[in-house]
């Protein structure tokens, strides 16, 4: 593993992510996860573990807890107990979390949002360009270099200049994936990236994120897209009312779901 | 005069309500109340009050504070506080998932705040500072009952000596004076705004 984190280092050839000699893959393990705001339960004890390079996929209805999920992997939202272990980091959110460990924890996990969040006053190079810099401490060059090769991968090299403003939403959420792939993450986490989309728009994203699978990525993707669950995602994982309620092959859950609450979920999802 | 108080109760106030804006925003429910405490206290007695007490109050030892001093300092702070509003309703503007993408990114928040907060914040706020300025210089005038020889001043001055209709002029020339100063504020406001609209959307 650490011979291929450093020759690509050194070449940092963009191909790296196409034949596979990407940066150390990681998995992710989190378990027992509470999350409350006041009396209102979130996320009631959620354990799952994430085998490196493999895709998980979360579906369930609205309100089931899925991005609130997510959004603790990163620590976005700080869960009220529980542990998460990533990259060799053991980190207990409920109490103190060291910034040493906060940062490792952002450092191996990117995010990607249904809302993009490109910085608007930055052009699309400089926002994939910005966090090198400030996060790996690239020099502007070397930064420069990387957000050319990846916005040439997501099919927007001749978008560099512009600012997202300039930018469809398709094109912005590629710009955002290519931000976060641009750190080197082990893990990559989606939160419904295509919801903010028209569906023909989607599909470029989902295009983008089929590679990255494909590639070998470690994912989590919150999604509704049914299709891309089935097809992509080597785990599926079923929430509702704040609980994984059923996890495991993706066609297997689809085609023969053991709980009734995934039985309703998907009938409302798959035949409308 | 005019333009010196005014500029230089800008210059405190632009600089001095950073901190306090940070302040109001801060999580920290002590530091928050602190300086909403400030801000509303300052903004809740009138300027005139504010120079009155400074000029005519605050006597330490044998310090006193000359009147251009006085109004200085009391245009200054009263900018602070209004400034600090200001800047604490841009921040506020800026999307929550700026914040969260930054920190996502694990960028540290230093970093979030001035490069990706307040760059974003300023947009926002930049015509409501000229509003300010342009206010602030005709309110400047309110140091005259201070005895801070600015236009006004002199106006009242001219008007003692001459009590007859002529006396009436200068005020005339001041208004137009105050006018023709605030007009480049306003244009520069206005091109500087929609600059930086173009350099976000082009």
């Amino acid at each position: 593993m650490f011979h291929l984190l450093t020759t690509w280092k050194i070449t940092m050839p963009l191909s790296e992510i196409a034949d596979g000699r990407i940066a150390p893959r990681f998995g992710i393990k989190l378990d027992n996860i509470s999350k409350h705001y006041g009396d209102h339960v979130v996320l009631d004890d959620v354990s799952l573990h994430v085998q490196p390079g493999t895709v998980t996929a979360l579906i369930g209805p609205s309100g089931a807890g899925k991005s609130t999920f997510l959004r603790c992997i990163n620590l976005l939202e700080r869960p009220d107990s529980g542990t998460i272990q990533v990259a060799q980091h053991t980190i207990e959110p409920g109490k103190d979390v060291s910034s040493r460990d906060l940062a490792a924890l952002r450092r191996t996990v990117g995010m990607v949002f249904q809302s993009f969040n490109l910085f608007p006053h930055m052009s699309a190079l400089k926002n994939i360009s910005f966090p090198q810099q400030k996060v790996l401490g690239r020099s502007k060059e070397e930064a420069d270099e990387r957000s050319m090769q990846l916005l040439e991968r997501v099919g927007l090299k001749e978008k560099a200049s512009q600012h997202p403003g300039r930018c469809s939403g398709g094109q912005q959420q590629r710009i955002a994936i290519a931000r976060a792939l641009a750190l080197d993450p082990g893990i990559m986490l989606f939160d419904e990236p295509t919801s903010a989309l028209d569906p023909e728009v989607g599909l470029e994203v989902l295009a983008v994120m089929r590679e990255l699978a494909a590639d070998g990525m470690t994912m989590i993707v919150v999604t509704h897209e049914m299709q891309f669950a089935r097809d992509v995602s080597d785990t599926l994982v079923v929430m509702a009312d704040c609980k994984i309620i059923e996890q495991g092959d993706p066609r297997a859950i689809m085609s023969d779901p053991q709980e009734a609450r995934t039985r309703r979920f998907l009938r409302a999802v798959l035949e409308r | 005069m005019t333009i010196m108080l005014t500029l230089s109760a800008f210059a405190i106030g632009i600089v001095g309500a950073v901190p306090l804006a940070v302040g109001l925003s801060s999580s920290n429910i002590l530091v928050r109340l602190a300086t909403r405490l400030f801000v509303d206290l300052v903004r809740g007695v009138p300027i005139i009050v504010w120079l009155f007490l400074l000029k005519f109050g605050i006597q330490i030892g044998t310090f006193k504070f000359n009147p251009v001093a006085a109004a200085v300092v009391g245009l200054g702070v009263v900018s602070i506080a209004y400034l600090a509003e200001i800047y604490r309703g841009g921040l506020q503007g800026v999307p929550r998932g700026q914040g969260e993408a930054a920190n996502a990114l694990g960028l540290t928040r230093g970093t979030t705040f001035y490069r990706v907060m307040v760059p974003q914040a300023f947009r926002i706020v930049s015509p409501s500072i000229a509003t300010y300025l342009t206010g602030l210089l005709k309110d400047s005038s309110i140091a005259s009952t201070i005895i801070v020889t600015e236009m006004v001043f002199q106006s009242q001055a001219f008007a003692r000596q001459h009590p007859s209709v002529e006396g009436i002029l200068p005020y005339i020339i001041v208004g137009i004076l105050y006018i023709v100063l605030s007009l480049p504020v306003a244009y520069l406001s206005r091109r500087l705004d929609s600059r930086m609209r173009k350099a976000v959307y082009a």
